[in-house]
């Protein structure tokens, strides 16, 4: 197998999954703190609202959830920020994503295989903006006075707060759609070839 | 093995995934709230630098005066509200000034009064859009003369909180001591008669019944009662 080129056959380069896995591991984390933060003043009902089981939760209490997800904010906003640059210097962009070959495949192919590669390309393209949307809410409520330009794109507050929130149960329901989809192509093989810490696994 | 034994061999397995990704959560659950602190402790410097970086000197964007939400600004105080004598009401300026003061209410209603309708928000995660009148505190500092060590402030309240504040927040155009809210005198329960305004930080950071302001050259142990109880010091928006 190509090791020496840092791909394997079916396999992905040890820094797309060091971002997939760092992207994983912040973005549950944030998830948690997140709602830790939410049970302050829940952003459905405020303090009669809804709160979240402690279980889900991360931090304890207000401050130890504050904690958290500031600390996580830049850990998940510099990966992704970093899988950016990777992606455009590389020139993953032109082919690692959803492009009008997929939409074709999915008008004209009779491929099973085909058709739900293509699929699966269109949803986890999908996760980008999602993901941006969480950095540019969070980011809006973090700081709503020197970045005030941003957080007027949102609405009033409530309306910021709801769509900063609403990135959660989009993130879950991709993940189910995605994982999902990803074990079920090619035996698993691209669910292996991103989530295998070390090459020699595969 | 018969599909049923294969169906059931895969529900016991599951089963005990289950009771293994509880635990697991359940693990991370608990070691999230041990950790907190240590992880504040790297994030919050990190933080209160990004903060002071992005802080500017100039006036933030303000709202019309249509858009304020008196019904969205909820009450948080620490022991409820103190009972204050306001015939004997004094607020002072002390530390390092050149010119220490003691100011009555009458005083205070005679210097320039500025206006605002800015948001408030809360640490808590809601926001409200208030209309603030009173006096900037950079008047009151250019009165009361700090000297050229002067860094931060305190800020100490007829209920006993305090809070710490850096000097450049301090007099920022827009950080006032309020007298008046929504176009009407202070209630009570916001703060009367004097109360910190500013839209440039969290709620926590905006005493109420202020009764004296300390200059100082250097922060003290005792940084702010949230503070001290774990919240982030800079608290900048």
């Amino acid at each position: 197998m190509g090791a020496t080129t840092g791909k394997l056959t079916g396999g992905q380069p040890t820094i797309a999954r060091l971002f997939h896995w760092v992207n994983i591991i912040s973005l549950f984390g944030t998830i948690a703190s997140g709602l830790q933060i939410y049970n302050a003043n829940p952003v459905f009902g405020g303090r009669e609202g809804i709160h979240i089981p402690w279980l889900i939760t991360l931090g304890g209490w207000l401050a130890g959830g504050r904690n958290w997800h500031f600390a996580l904010m830049w850990v998940y906003g510099l990966n992704l920020l970093g899988y950016g640059i990777y992606v455009f210097w590389t020139k993953r962009w032109r082919d690692r994503f959803v492009s009008d070959k997929d939409i074709k495949a999915l008008q004209a192919s009779s491929n099973p295989k085909r058709r739900q590669y293509a699929w699966h390309r269109i949803v986890y393209t999908s996760i980008i903006p999602i993901l941006i949307l969480a950095i540019a809410t969070g980011l809006s409520m973090y700081q709503p006075v020197q970045f005030y330009w941003l957080a007027s794109l949102f609405g009033d507050w409530q309306s910021l707060r709801t769509i900063h929130f609403m990135t959660v149960p989009l993130v879950l329901l991709y993940t189910l759609i995605h994982s999902t989809l990803a074990l079920g192509i090619g035996d698993g093989k691209i669910a292996t070839a991103f989530l295998k810490l070390k090459s020699s696994d595969l | 093995m018969s599909d049923k034994e294969i169906l059931a061999d895969s529900s016991r397995i599951s089963r005990r995934q289950l009771f293994q990704w509880a635990g697991a959560g359940l693990l991370v659950n608990v070691a999230g709230t041990l950790l907190y602190d240590p992880i504040g402790r790297i994030s919050m410097p990190i933080n209160e630098a990004f903060e002071a970086l992005l802080l500017s000197s100039q006036p933030t964007p303000e709202f019309p005066i249509t858009a304020i939400e008196p019904e969205r600004l909820i009450v948080n105080s620490f022991r409820g509200i103190p009972s204050i004598d306001l015939a004997n009401f004094q607020l002072t300026i002390s530390g390092e000034v050149d010119r220490p003061l003691a100011l009555k209410m009458a005083d205070i209603q005679q210097l320039p009064f500025t206006s605002m309708v800015i948001r408030q928000v809360c640490v808590e995660g809601w926001a409200a859009i208030v209309q603030w009148g009173g006096i900037r505190l950079r008047d009151l500092l250019t009165l009361a003369q700090p000297r050229s060590g002067a860094k931060y402030v305190y800020f100490k309240s007829a209920d006993g909180y305090y809070e710490s504040w850096d000097l450049a927040s301090v007099v920022h155009p827009q950080t006032l001591l309020a007298y008046q809210m929504n176009g009407k005198d202070l209630p009570a329960e916001n703060g009367a008669p004097l109360r910190l305004a500013a839209p440039i930080k969290l709620g926590y950071k905006q005493s109420k019944w202020v009764t004296e302001v300390v200059v100082t050259s250097q922060l003290l142990p005792k940084r702010g009662y949230w503070e001290d109880l774990g919240y982030e010091w800079f608290g900048g928006l």
